[in-house]
């Protein structure tokens, strides 16, 4: 065994060797980090550029739809809008009620938010800002900009977002957007694969993006919502966008293409005005061009209120309302036309040669076939009548014998010719078809022969025969322009909309004017069912229409008896429709308007007169003038919105 | 001892004389002070300040161009501790070996006792009851133990070491065995795996400077290497094999999935290895700035400082510390009594253990645990326990030549 050496030699040894431990670790160290910064250093530095180079979707922003002389109807709106990051909240319930000292956030909100923060967290997409109100107003957007600053994770700056600045006026219309739901996505999304799917779903989840529920907003989808692009941005270890680099202009979001609708959006207001609260609806359609001027259903939702989520609680009351505002009435309302009708009928009669206009009919208050009853609506009967007295007076008998002539097969064909039971698309959704009643639709439908005695009732415009107000407008239009052609359009400069065809079925010009003369007596020629309402007020033109009445249900005998026909005796929703087809001027026609006023009973007495104010409202204010789109679409020269209201007719 | 050739002297008279030759050395404290070695002194505060410099990189906003609001805190943090360990360090440089001594056995087992303490009434934090709150003071008592263990360990030898230059018995070294085993084992058990290590690695440095046998270090080191596999199997929890694992495919090449356990160590090694020779420059590390590595303010700071500092950087920082610590053992070897030697070696030991470590850990080599970057990282109670650590070494330089007696001690 060695000689011991004391530990105070031995100490100064142990250092030596402690201190070229230390050295070999030193060294060990030293050689680790050359490899990792010199050898392998090129490889590092391609993963860190990896890492946090990122293509990011950039939303295009969304076309705008304009009225016929440039007006917006639907357009993007800067707003203060405030959000939170949820990778940024340290306890966000707390967050959510600090923020609810400064701004109004109910607490289906909060519950909502609270929601979409655990999904994104779920979705391990933290760093994607949860927005916790969309608009805020001037006022809140000031107070919470301050006061955002101090508060972890909540974010308030001004964003891009759907504004619908005539509000109701246009929601059957324009209907509305909302965020892209699972549903939305799968639906928008068939047909595609592969990369492209991929973009597009990125796209519809963006949480600037708003895609088209319903109506025109749905329907021109495609054509408004614009290419999405791409940045190229430095992103942070949680996907955050930290810095913008250089960008590829090619890359640019292409912004979606402007909409512009034939629809006068003064005129629509002046006849929305005009309901005076009661709901209905009104049509009006350029005779010349075929050009819808007016669509109105009233009541209406404010579409501004679904872009951002509508509460359940506010769309449950939406849907009970007892005044229906979800229901587009104009092209998806399906009334019995009533009396309206009678100008088909008479059509269909001349055409079948069952009667000539000389041809006389007694009225004596009813009407007599197999071993029933049919009533005029005049109890003590018109007399004699002509087809041109019968529908000045709106007979009901001489109608109910030339239908019997013609027959129903006859009648169904030229209400065809007319555009009844046909959908017109337009550009909208919710559109519906009506119902042409004949013999083979009701041995489909009902598995019963058809009984002659319906016919009688189909030749007053009632029974099974369904029509909505906007084949009334563009039956008066067809009559007004004396058969000749006519296009429907809703969609002044926008994707076309192919299901919807000319209605140019043969009308012969000579049996038109005989409509023409009829609707002009109701008007204008004493004792005519409208001629309180046949002057314009605009010191000379007149107008020529034609009232109808739509049973709700039915009359029965003891009612007859009693003489109770509606009003205050029974309840509102049992009340008769009142309608109204007109067009005007008389004499030179260019606007054809179909108007309902629901449960407003006499068609003279409450539907006409709103025809009226809205055809002289059209006429006043030319509505059918040039519109702001044609020179856009015919001369490519920059912007004419300025100046649409000087346009001359 | 070596004496100069040319001036006789031995460097502490050369120094005595220089001092009293200024008239300092007989003026009680202030003498002291101007003997403390303040050239060392100002690099380990020129540490700390680098410290607070790679916090505030760490808190830069890169998109802002300023100090992000969340984490401006950081590095006036820093410096503030960095202000209180900088007066506790001279405080405790200036304290005479002997009372170093005599407080050994009383801190010791006040900590035993603390430690006690924090297994029945400690405070759960992180899934470990490592704190104890006495009424507003929050105490974790594993950090004085470093002090504490380092102390009692040298105190012990100085009174157990036989006179005469022979070394200690074998059970000598048993009984420094236990002292040290209790208070590790207590924090061993809280859990606080890497605190632990470091009091056994500290104490393991004593016993072996305290001249146990050779063949000893060799057995030891053999049962260490022989346990490892059943330390692997049995001991470690499953995350802790997890980290093994992903050390061993980290260090061998192997492709991981780069998350979970492996992403931090991943996103490391980017960030270090695309720092190249220079360095992006400060404030400029993307991979750094872009908060891609978890944990940086802390136990993962020197990917910053490799990251904006480059190769120069890094390695600049850790000769730094590697002549902090030859220094400190050059104390060691220079001071006459061995409560001042093995005191002095204890804590430099617990200091360098977690520079090594920390190191190791961030450059993949090692697994990873909870060790800051002494001096450097982001965390109150560590950055004080190392400059008190210093402290304690630099009172072993000031008072080299202080004889102890066993009085007072036992």
């Amino acid at each position: 065994m060695a000689r011991r050496q004391s530990p105070e030699a031995d100490f100064d040894r142990r250092l030596l060797l402690a201190m070229g431990a230390g050295g070999a670790v030193f060294a060990t160290l030293v050689a680790r980090l050359s490899q990792l910064q010199f050898l392998e250093a090129d490889h590092y530095e391609k993963l860190a550029a990896e890492n946090h180079i990122r293509l990011v979707l950039s939303p295009p922003e969304r076309g705008e739809i304009l009225d016929r002389f440039g007006r917006p109807l639907a357009s993007q709106r800067q707003a203060g809008r405030v959000s939170v990051v949820p990778e940024r909240l340290t306890d966000a319930e707390a967050t959510l009620k600090n923020l609810g000292r400064f701004i109004d956030l109910p607490e289906a909100r909060v519950k909502r938010v609270l929601q979409d923060i655990q999904n994104n967290r779920l979705r391990r997409a933290s760093f994607i800002p949860v927005t916790v109100v969309q608009e805020l107003s001037y006022e809140e957007f000031a107070r919470l900009r301050v006061r955002a600053v101090e508060m972890e994770g909540v974010d308030v700056e001004m964003a891009s977002t759907r504004s619908y600045p005539r509000g109701r006026d246009f929601a059957h219309v324009l209907g509305y957007v909302a965020r892209a739901s699972a549903d939305d996505i799968t639906r928008m999304a068939e047909g595609r694969t592969g990369p492209e799917l991929k973009t597009f779903e990125d796209l519809l989840r963006h949480p600037d993006i708003r895609v088209g529920r319903q109506g025109m907003e749905r329907f021109a989808e495609d054509w408004l919502r614009g290419r999405p692009g791409r940045r190229r941005v430095v992103t942070n270890a949680h996907g955050r966008p930290m810095q913008e680099l250089e960008q590829d202009p090619a890359n640019a979001a292409v912004p979606g293409k402007d909409l512009y609708v034939t629809i006068d959006s003064e005129l629509q207001r002046i006849a929305i005005e005009r309901f005076e609260g009661e709901s209905g609806a009104a049509v009006v359609v350029d005779v010349a061009t075929g050009d819808v001027l007016a669509m109105v259903s009233t009541p209406a939702f404010d579409p501004n209120s679904f872009v951002n989520g509508i509460s359940g609680k506010d769309y449950a009351e939406l849907r009970d309302n007892p005044m229906a505002p979800l229901y587009p009435r104009a092209h998806g309302g399906v009334y019995p036309p009533g009396s309206t009708f009678k100008m088909v009928v008479a059509t269909a009669a001349l055409e079948a040669g069952v009667v000539k206009t000389s041809d006389t009919v007694r009225c004596g208050g009813s009407y007599r076939f197999g071993n029933r009853t049919w009533h005029c609506w005049k109890k003590g009967g018109h007399g004699t009548m002509n087809m041109h007295n019968a529908l000045k007076h709106s007979c009901d008998v001489y109608f109910y014998e030339i239908a019997r002539r013609t027959g129903v097969r006859k009648i169904a064909e030229v209400s065809h010719k007319f555009g009844f039971g046909e959908t017109f698309v337009l550009g909208m959704t919710g559109g519906r078809s009506g119902l042409v009643p004949d013999p083979e639709w009701k041995q489909r439908a009902r598995g019963e022969p058809w009984f002659e005695g319906e016919t009688l009732n189909f030749g007053i415009g009632q029974g099974q025969l369904g029509t909505t107000p906007l084949q009334l407008a563009l039956m008066t239009a067809r009559i007004a322009a004396t058969g000749a052609p006519l296009k429907p359009n809703l969609i002044g400069l926008g994707p076309p909309s192919p299901e919807d065809k000319t209605l140019d079925a043969p009308l012969d010009p000579a049996i038109m004017e005989i409509q023409k003369a009829g609707m002009y007596g109701v008007t204008s020629e004493p004792g005519g069912t409208a001629y309180r309402s046949g002057d314009l007020g605009l010191g000379g033109p007149r107008l020529a229409g034609k009232t109808g009445t739509a049973q709700v249900r039915r009359i029965s005998a003891e009612e007859r008896r009693k003489g109770i026909r509606g009003g205050e005796d029974i309840a509102r929703e049992l009340r008769d429709h009142a309608l109204f087809v007109a067009y005007a001027p008389a004499d030179n026609p260019k606007y054809a308007v179909s108007v309902i006023v629901e449960h407003g009973e006499g068609g003279s007495r409450t539907a006409a007169p709103v025809g009226r104010d809205i055809l002289a409202a059209a006429i006043k204010m030319n509505s059918g003038r040039t519109p702001a789109y044609a020179k856009r679409a015919a001369v490519k020269t920059p912007d004419t919105d300025g100046a649409p209201e000087g346009d001359p007719a | 001892m070596s004496r100069d050739g040319y001036t006789g002297f031995t460097r502490g008279e050369a120094r005595t004389s220089t001092a009293r030759a200024l008239q300092f050395a007989n003026f009680g404290p202030l003498g002291k002070v101007a003997r403390l070695p303040w050239s060392i002194i100002l690099l380990i505060v020129g540490v700390g300040l680098t410290g607070a410099a790679m916090l505030f990189s760490v808190g830069w906003d890169p998109v802002a161009q300023a100090p992000s609001p969340e984490e401006a805190g950081l590095w006036r943090d820093h410096l503030s501790r960095l202000a209180v360990g900088f007066v506790l360090m001279i405080t405790l440089a200036l304290l005479p070996l002997g009372i170093w001594a005599r407080l050994a056995w009383p801190a010791y087992a006040t900590v035993i006792v603390l430690l006690v303490l924090v297994d029945f009434f400690g405070v759960m934090g992180g899934g470990a009851a490592r704190w104890l709150k006495i009424g507003p003071i929050i105490l974790q008592p594993s950090e004085p133990a470093k002090l504490a263990v380092t102390m009692a360990l040298a105190s012990y030898y100085q009174r157990a070491m036989p006179t005469g230059g022979q070394s200690p018995p074998l059970w000598v070294h048993g009984g420094a065995l236990i002292i040290m085993l209790i208070p590790a084992a207590l924090v061993f058990k809280q859990p606080n795996l890497s605190t632990a290590l470091a009091l056994a690695a500290s104490g393991a440095m004593i016993i072996f400077f305290a001249g146990i046998a050779m063949r000893y270090v060799a057995g030891a080191m053999v049962l260490g290497l022989a346990m490892i596999p059943v330390i692997y199997t049995f001991v470690l929890e499953p995350y802790q094999r997890e980290r093994v694992d992903t050390l061993i495919a980290g260090i061998t090449g192997e492709a991981t999935n780069g998350l979970g356990e492996s992403y931090q160590i991943e996103q490391a090694k980017i960030a270090i290895g695309a720092g190249g020779l220079s360095g992006r420059g400060y404030l400029q590390g993307i991979q750094s700035q872009q908060e891609y590595v978890p944990e940086q303010h802390t136990d993962f700071i020197l990917t910053i400082i490799a990251e904006e500092f480059g190769f120069l950087g890094a390695v600049g920082l850790l000769a730094v510390f590697a002549f902090l610590f030859a220094w400190s053992f050059m104390v060691a070897a220079k001071n006459r009594s061995w409560f001042g030697r093995l005191a002095t070696i204890g804590a430099t030991s617990t200091i360098a253990f977690f520079a090594i470590f920390n190191s190791g850990m961030v450059l993949g080599l090692l697994p990873v645990l909870g060790m800051p970057l002494p001096l450097i990282s982001y965390g109150g109670t560590a950055l004080i326990t190392v400059m008190a650590c210093f402290g304690l070494i630099l009172s072993a330089h000031l008072h080299q030549d202080e004889k102890l007696s066993a009085r007072g001690l036992f």
